[in-house]
C-alpha cells in the first residue's frame, strides 16, 4: 500500500543507486475498475520527463528505482485515457456517489493488485489531512496515548466521479454508471454544490435525459444559469427531454435573445408545445400544467385502453389516470389505472369511468390547485379551459412545489441574492 | 486543459448583461458596509481624537488599495466560482492552505473579539456590564444565524448604520471643522512617531482585511455571478469601497472638530473611553449623542458578527473539504456550525476579562488584521495572475503591477511600525 503523498518528491534512482531526479507525478490509465499506474513523471534538471512503468523496478515511500539502463527521455505526452494523479486529482473536488455529496481529495491510495500498482481509493478523511501536513505519525502517537482513534475515511475509486471536466470526460467515456445512477433530485443537490464551471462540465457529461431530469429538480435561477452557459444546441436537446411544463417555465425565464435561439433549435412539435404553455401566467394551473397526459374516447373497452397505454408508453407520473374526452375534446370522465386493470377486458370504459371528474380551470391559482390535489388525494388534476376542453394536467409534484423551502448558497441566503433572482 | 473560458459558451462569455448589473450590486456594498464595523468606528474615532485631520491621507490611500484588493477578490470569484481557500488548496496543497487559513482565522478572531468589545462598549453606555452584553449578544447572533433570520435583520443593521453615518456627517458639518486644514491633510505625510504609525496601521487594517478578501470572493461565487458580470461587479466594489471610506472620513472629521482640542484629557486606553468618543455626535444630538452613538456601534457590531464568523467557517470548511453544501440544516453541516459557534464563543469569552480597555482592544484588533493581511494577499495576487485558472479574467500587466505594489506597501507596514515604535519619538 502506498499513498500518493508518500511518493511525490521522493528520489528516482538508477540501477547504480544514483539519484537522477524526483517523482513529480503518477500517471494512471482510466478504464479498469482500479486504474493501473502506467508511468511516472520525473522532474530532473528543471524539466519533466515521462518514465514508462516498465522502466520502473520499484516504487515505494523511499522513492523509485529504474529497472532498465537506458531510458527514453522524451517529453511527457498524455494519452487520452490517462490522467495525472497529483495534477488532476489531488486536492480537487470529487463527487462521493454513495454519500451523494461533493468532497475534497486529501490523498490517493494505491495498492498492489496482481503484481501491478493500481489506484484503489480516495482518502477523504482526517488521517489524510494529517499525513499531508506531515504530522500523522506524532498525532497517532498522541492519540494512542489518549486511547483515541484517528478517524480515517476512504471512498472506493469505483464510487467516485471527478468533477473537473477534463477528467470527468475521461472517466465517463468508459462504461461506468456513477452519477447517472443517482436519483435526479440527488444529482441536482450535487450540482448545486458545484461552482458554475464545474456544473456545466458535469451536465455536459450526462446524457440528455439524465441532464433534463436533474435540471428539472433545480431552482429556477440555477436552471437559467446552466441553460445559458450550455451550447444552444445542447440546451435545446435537453429542453426537449424535459416535461413540457418545466421546459416552458424555464424558457420563459430566459433572456429574449437566448429564448428565440433555443426555441428555434428545438423540434417543431416540442417548441410549439412549450410556446403554448408559456402563454399562461406562471403561478396559475395553466402555467404549471403539463400537456403530457393520456386521453381516450368513451367508446373504447378496458382492453383497448390498456393497449393504447402500451402504445403511448406514458411517463411514470402521468400513467395513473386515463382521461376520457368527447369529440370536442371536453373532459367527460376519468379512470385510474387500477379501475382499468380490475375491469373485465371487454367492458366499455364509459360504464365504469368516474363521470364527474374534479378539474381546475387554466386560470386557477397554484394555491387552489395545491388545495384540490390535497383535498381529493389526487396524483394529478386535469386542467380545462372555459369550454371544458382538457388542456393538460397538473401532477402532484408540481402542485406541491409551492410548499417546499428553496435552498440556496449560505452567503446568498444570509445577505440576499439580489433583485435579479426569482423566488417563487 | 482546464479553464473557465472553455466551460462557458462564447455567447455567454461575451455578452455583458446590462440588465444584470443592477442585480449584481451587493457583494461589494455589503462588504463596504461591514468594513465600518465596531473596529472601524472605534479606530476612526481614536484617529480623529488623537491626530485630528492628520491621517486623512491614509483614508485616501486605503480607498485606492481597497478598491483594487476587492476587485481582484471579486474577479477570482467570478472566474472560478470558488472561494479563496478552495483555490489555495487546489493550487498550493494542504500545507499552504493550512497556513493561509490559520493566518486568516487569527485575524478574523481579532475582528470578532473587536465586534464583541463593540457591543460591550455600546451597552456599557447604558450601564450594562461587559460580561452580560457579551453573553447576550453571542446568544443573539447564534440564534439569528441558526434561524436564518439574519437575512432580514441585516437590513435593520445596515439602515441604522446609514442613519448613524448621516449623523456623523451632520455633526462634522455642525462642528464647523477647519476644511482647509482637513483638505491639506489629504497630502501624504509621515512621522517618526510609533503612535502615529500604529494609528496608520489600524486605519489600514480596519478597511482592508483578510476576511473582506474571502468574503467578496465567496459571495460572488455563491451568487453564481460569472465573467459577464465583471463590469457590474467593479461598479459594485467601487461604490462599496467609496462609501466605506466616505463614512470613515466623516467620523474622523467629526471627532477631530469636536474632540481633538481636548485630546490631552482623553485616554483611549481607559475603560470608559467610549463615553468620551461618543461626544463627537453632540454637535447634532446634544445630550442624546451617547444614545445615538451606542445604537450605531451596536448595529455595526452586529453586522460584523454576522459577516466575520460566517466567512471564517466558510473558509475553513472549503480549505479542508468539510461539508460546503448548500443545505441549511445544522445536522447536515456539523463542522460548519461547530466552527461558527466556536469562533463566536471564544471571542465572547475573551471580552469577559474584567477591566478590558474596550476601545483599545477594538483598535489593536485592526492592527493584527493589517499585519496578517499581506500573507493572504500574496496568494490572492498569484492566483489572480494565473491564466489557466482565470482565463480572460486573469490580471493584465497593469492590474498585476498595482496588486503587487499594494501587497508590497502593506507588507512594509510591519517593519515601519516596529522601527518607529522602538526607535521613534513618542
Amino acid at each position: 500500500m502506498l499513498y500518493l503523498s508518500q511518493a511525490i518528491g521522493r528520489p528516482v534512482r538508477d540501477q547504480a543507486g544514483e539519484a537522477i531526479g524526483k517523482v513529480a507525478d503518477l500517471i494512471v490509465a482510466i478504464g479498469d475498475r482500479y486504474p493501473p499506474v502506467t508511468g511516472l513523471v520525473v522532474r530532473t534538471n528543471g524539466r519533466e520527463i515521462f518514465l514508462h512503468w516498465q522502466a520502473v523496478a520499484s516504487l515505494d515511500a523511499t522513492g523509485a528505482t529504474l529497472g532498465t539502463t537506458a531510458i527514453d527521455i522524451g517529453r511527457f505526452q498524455q494519452r487520452p485515457n490517462e490522467i495525472r494523479l497529483k495534477l488532476d486529482l489531488m486536492d480537487r473536488q470529487i463527487v462521493d456517489i454513495d454519500g451523494r455529496k461533493v468532497v475534497r481529495v486529501n490523498d490517493l491510495r494505491l495498492d498492489e493488485v496482481e503484481g501491478a500498482l493500481h489506484l484503489v481509493a480516495v482518502d477523504v478523511g482526517p488521517s489524510g489531512l494529517l499525513r499531508r501536513l506531515g504530522i500523522e505519525g506524532p498525532w497517532r502517537t498522541i492519540a494512542r496515548g489518549l486511547h483515541r482513534e484517528v478517524p480515517e475515511r476512504y471512498i472506493d475509486w469505483e464510487d467516485v466521479d471527478p468533477v473537473e471536466r477534463s477528467i470527468a470526460s475521461v472517466k465517463l467515456r468508459v462504461p461506468h454508471k456513477g452519477l447517472a445512477e443517482l436519483h435526479p433530485a440527488d444529482l441536482a443537490t450535487i450540482i448545486d454544490q458545484l461552482s458554475r464551471n464545474d456544473r456545466v462540465g458535469l451536465i455536459e457529461s450526462l446524457d440528455d435525459e439524465a441532464a433534463a431530469d436533474a435540471i428539472g429538480e433545480m431552482q429556477p435561477e440555477a436552471q437559467v444559469d446552466i441553460l445559458e452557459d450550455l451550447e444552444p444546441e445542447r440546451a435545446a436537446d435537453i429542453l426537449e427531454e424535459m416535461d413540457p411544463d418545466d421546459a416552458a417555465d424555464l424558457v420563459a425565464d430566459l433572456p429574449e435573445e437566448t429564448r428565440v435561439e433555443i426555441l428555434g433549435l428545438m423540434e417543431k412539435d416540442e417548441a410549439e408545445e412549450v410556446q403554448e404553455l408559456m402563454t399562461y401566467a406562471e403561478d396559475t394551473a395553466g402555467g404549471i400544467m403539463t400537456t403530457e397526459f393520456v386521453a381516450v374516447p368513451a367508446s373504447l373497452t378496458a382492453a383497448q385502453t390498456i393497449d393504447r397505454l402500451r402504445e403511448l408508453e406514458p411517463d411514470a407520473e402521468t400513467i395513473y389516470y386515463v382521461y376520457v374526452t368527447d369529440s370536442q375534446g371536453r373532459l367527460v370522465g376519468v379512470l385510474s389505472l387500477r379501475d382499468l386493470i380490475v375491469a373485465k377486458p371487454g367492458t366499455r370504459i364509459s360504464s365504469f369511468m368516474y363521470d364527474e371528474p374534479v378539474a381546475v380551470r387554466t386560470g386557477a391559482s397554484q394555491e387552489e390547485v395545491t388545495e384540490i390535489v390535497a383535498r381529493y388525494n389526487l396524483l394529478a388534476v386535469p386542467v380545462v379551459d372555459d369550454e371544458g376542453r382538457l388542456e393538460g394536467i397538473v401532477t402532484v409534484d408540481d402542485a406541491m412545489d409551492t410548499l417546499l423551502p428553496h435552498p440556496s448558497g449560505r452567503f446568498a441566503r444570509i445577505f440576499g441574492r439580489g433583485p435579479g433572482a426569482t423566488d417563487r | 486543459m482546464r479553464g473557465p473560458s472553455l466551460a462557458l459558451s462564447p455567447r455567454a462569455a461575451n455578452r455583458v448583461r446590462f440588465a444584470a448589473i443592477l442585480g449584481v450590486l451587493g457583494p461589494g456594498l455589503v462588504s463596504g458596509f461591514a468594513d465600518n464595523d465596531a473596529g472601524g468606528i472605534a479606530t476612526y474615532s481614536v484617529v480623529g481624537v488623537k491626530f485630528g485631520y492628520e491621517l486623512l491621507w491614509v483614508l485616501l490611500a486605503t480607498q485606492i488599495a481597497l478598491f483594487f484588493t476587492q476587485e481582484v477578490g471579486a474577479r477570482l470569484g467570478l472566474a472560478t466560482g470558488q472561494g479563496l481557500t478552495g483555490l489555495v488548496r487546489e493550487r498550493f496543497g494542504v500545507r499552504w492552505v493550512f497556513f493561509v487559513t490559520v493566518t486568516m482565522l487569527i485575524a478574523n478572531m481579532g475582528s470578532i473579539v473587536a465586534e464583541f468589545a463593540g457591543t460591550a462598549a455600546a451597552l456599557s453606555l447604558f450601564g450594562v456590564p461587559p460580561a452580560v452584553s457579551a453573553l447576550v449578544s453571542a446568544s443573539a447572533v447564534v440564534l439569528l444565524l441558526a434561524r436564518g433570520s439574519f437575512a432580514r435583520v441585516q437590513y435593520l443593521f445596515v439602515a441604522v448604520g446609514i442613519g448613524v453615518s448621516i449623523a456623523y456627517f451632520a455633526s462634522a458639518l455642525l462642528a464647523r471643522p477647519d476644511w482647509g486644514h482637513a483638505a491639506a491633510s489629504f497630502v501624504p505625510h509621515g512621522s517618526l512617531s510609533g503612535a502615529y504609525w500604529l494609528a496608520v496601521v489600524a486605519t489600514v487594517g480596519t478597511t482592508i482585511t483578510p476576511w473582506g478578501q474571502a468574503f467578496i470572493q465567496s459571495y460572488c461565487a455563491d451568487k453564481r455571478l460569472g465573467p459577464e458580470d465583471l463590469m457590474g461587479e467593479r461598479l459594485d466594489v467601487g461604490l462599496g469601497s467609496l462609501l466605506a471610506n466616505l463614512i470613515g472620513g466623516f467620523v474622523i472629521v467629526a471627532c477631530a472638530a469636536t474632540l481633538y482640542s481636548q485630546s490631552g484629557t482623553i485616554n483611549t486606553g481607559d475603560a470608559n473611553a467610549v463615553s468620551e468618543i461618543a461626544r463627537a455626535l453632540s454637535p447634532l444630538a446634544g445630550e442624546g449623542a451617547t444614545i445615538l452613538f451606542a445604537i450605531g456601534l451596536l448595529a455595526a457590531s452586529f453586522l460584523g458578527l454576522g459577516v466575520v464568523p460566517l466567512t471564517s467557517a466558510y473558509a475553513a470548511c472549503e480549505a479542508f473539504g468539510w461539508e460546503t453544501g448548500v443545505d441549511w440544516r445544522w445536522h447536515d453541516a456539523p463542522a460548519f456550525y461547530g466552527l461558527l459557534v466556536f469562533f463566536i464563543a471564544v471571542a465572547a469569552f475573551f471580552v469577559l476579562i474584567p477591566g478590558l480597555p474596550l476601545v483599545e482592544v477594538m483598535v489593536l484588533a485592526q492592527v493584527v488584521n493589517a499585519l496578517l493581511l499581506p500573507f493572504v494577499l500574496v496568494f490572492v495576487m498569484i492566483l489572480a495572475s494565473d491564466r489557466t485558472l482565470m482565463g480572460p479574467l486573469a490580471s493584465g500587466r497593469l492590474l498585476r503591477s498595482i496588486g503587487w505594489a499594494v501587497t508590497g506597501l502593506l507588507a512594509l507596514l510591519a517593519p515601519v511600525l516596529a522601527v518607529t515604535t522602538i526607535f521613534g519619538a513618542g
